[in-house]
């Protein structure tokens, strides 16, 4: 399926407004109590067990990962143009974006699960 | 027909990062770039840092114990300054794309300055960079103040 590079490009900026939202949040998360205190172990595992939180969580890692590897998709192109480069930093893009959300979302499921056992 | 391989007319990143073509357009352009290339870096090193958590208390604190240092501080600044940049500037970038902002196509006279690059535009890259240092400003705060 080919997606048309317009599409694309709306994905890019929908991924970057809700990116906004989300960090904004997860910034905040910080900035309740002392920021060295929101870094303990007992209050970084508590944020994961709220499950509305770790949703959160995980969109950020999505959202991210598409427009960031996606913009690097874009600055990769703008330097050279070939069939072969273009598919190439295309596949790798993608594998990447793949690598980093399924690494972020074991962190999340692994973190969500310490504590229940 | 000429191939598209056979071309000689790439300037690579030296076209990319001249400084000398169109002014704050230009600086903004790869700013732009170089901050998402900066932040991506970032996202993936702090994907890597969280994921000490599933090793337990002792792998935290020590993941700490290298990140939560003056330089650490000073990275996490740069990133605060980054993705506020970053977010700002592309704001200004979605409307443009969009048509806003962009003035009314004109004659093209003397000394042939684009309507497109218009004092909106100025503006909008002058507030990302203000938000920006304020930003960061509020993270020094934040970060070196024992708030």
């Amino acid at each position: 399926m080919m997606i048309r590079e317009s599409q694309i490009m709306k994905i890019h900026y929908i991924t970057a407004i809700g990116a906004l939202f989300v960090v904004a949040v997860h910034i905040l998360m910080r900035l309740i109590m002392p920021y060295n205190m929101s870094l303990e172990y007992e209050n970084v595992i508590a944020n994961y067990h709220n499950i509305p939180y770790a949703i959160l969580l995980e969109s950020i890692l999505v959202l991210i990962a598409i427009h960031g590897f996606n913009g690097l998709r874009v600055i990769l192109l703008e330097l050279r143009q070939s069939k072969a480069w273009e598919d190439g930093v295309t596949v790798l893009t993608i594998a990447a974006m793949m690598g980093v959300i399924a690494y972020g979302t074991r962190t999340i499921i692994v973190a969500n699960g310490l504590g229940f056992e | 027909m000429e191939k598209m391989s056979d071309r000689n007319n790439r300037e690579g990143v030296k076209g990319w990062l001249n400084p000398g073509r169109y002014g704050w357009e230009r600086i903004a352009y790869w700013l732009q770039r170089l901050t998402g290339v900066g932040l991506l870096a970032y996202f993936v090193g702090h994907i890597y840092e969280t994921s000490s958590l599933t090793q337990g208390p002792d792998a935290w604190t020590a993941m700490l114990e290298l990140t939560q240092t003056p330089m650490g501080h000073l990275i996490l600044l740069l990133v605060i300054g980054m993705s506020t940049y970053h977010s700002a500037n592309g704001i200004r970038l979605i409307f443009t794309h969009g048509g806003k902002g962009l003035g009314k196509p004109g004659r093209p006279d003397y000394p042939y300055d684009a309507a497109s690059l218009n004092y909106r535009q100025k503006s909008g890259i002058w507030i990302a960079l203000i938000l920006a240092l304020a930003a960061m400003l509020y993270g020094a705060s934040v970060l070196f103040g024992g708030h």
